[in-house]
């Protein structure tokens, strides 16, 4: 009995640690230029077993040869990437890319500060919070940096006469890691014409990454948060707070909160 | 809870497809080695 029920969970064991596997190494180049690639070698991928399958011998022998030199191309092309994985997975960062909340909580109330005096001063801003998905191909659109968040920082790269003032801050963690970064424009047809490039910016990242955008209008002061390609309306600082806090603490744990 | 599952549900999907066939794939191998 106990080696029937072994010959069963067996299998669902091994078919779970791989798909954690396979969906860490996805997560891990999402956003990135090697996902595209990587997309291609898993049809490749997907193709040779289907001829191994089917027993399709000249298809196999093609794929074979095909797929053990797209996997040397992709070791030689990405090896920095591989290089920065390798890293992190040392590090065991890539396991927990999330914050504490009481981090978050700091994080949030720097961005609340600089972006309410941003508005008050009728200065335009835009940040991207990195969350599971890597922002590594807008990242490198940017000036990188390597710096903790404080609202003097944010307020000072978009000061006007500042060089870094156009463009995204990225975030990731508590530190910022690069300025002037090109954000993807949205795509998404319903938005009204009189909307700026950086309410399309703001809402391009999210719709096309897990990430969270805030942005504050220069024209109205108007202070916005996207994600998963929509607005959420921002009614005071108290709201701010309480979105970011939301969308930014781990959510099994906020999931709890709401049940209970 | 619920938001931890849908979560880059197409990117699970993929993975969890791709983490059945490698399975079925290399167990045949190993079962034909034996």
């Amino acid at each position: 009995m106990t080696f029937f029920i072994w010959s069963i969970v067996k299998p669902v064991i091994e078919i779970l640690v791989l798909a954690i596997v396979f969906y860490r190494i996805l997560v891990f180049f999402q956003g990135t230029r090697a996902f595209q690639v990587l997309k291609g070698m898993t049809y490749l991928l997907i193709a040779f077993l289907v001829s191994q399958l089917f027993g399709l011998d000249t298809l196999n022998w093609l794929l074979t040869k095909v797929f053990a030199i797209s996997i040397l191309a992709f070791v030689i092309i990405f090896q920095q990437e591989l290089r920065q994985g390798l890293a992190r997975l040392g590090r065991g960062s890539m396991f927990s890319p999330t914050l504490e909340e009481s981090e978050v909580i700091a994080l949030v109330d720097e961005i609340t500060d600089a972006f309410f005096k941003l508005s008050e001063k009728m200065t335009g801003g835009l940040i991207g919070i990195e969350r599971e998905a890597k922002l590594k191909t807008y990242i490198e659109s940017g000036i990188q940096l390597d710096s903790l968040i404080s609202s003097e920082l944010i307020q000072t790269i978009f000061k006007h006469d500042s060089p870094m003032h156009d463009g995204g801050l990225i975030l990731r963690g508590q530190r910022i890691v690069a300025a002037s970064c090109l954000f993807p424009l949205s795509e998404n047809q319903n938005l009204s014409k009189i909307i700026g490039t950086r309410h399309r910016a703001a809402l391009g990242l999210t719709e096309q990454t897990d990430a969270v955008t805030v942005m504050v209008s220069e024209e109205t002061g108007e202070i916005s948060v996207a994600c998963d390609g929509k607005f959420i309306p921002v009614t005071g600082r108290e709201r701010l707070q309480e979105i970011l806090k939301d969308l930014l603490i781990v959510q099994p744990k906020s999931d709890e909160e709401k049940t209970k | 809870m619920k938001h931890f599952f849908l979560h880059n549900l197409s990117l699970k999907i993929v993975s969890l497809g791709l983490a059945v066939i490698t399975w079925i794939y290399v167990n045949g191998e190993i079962l034909k080695h034996r």
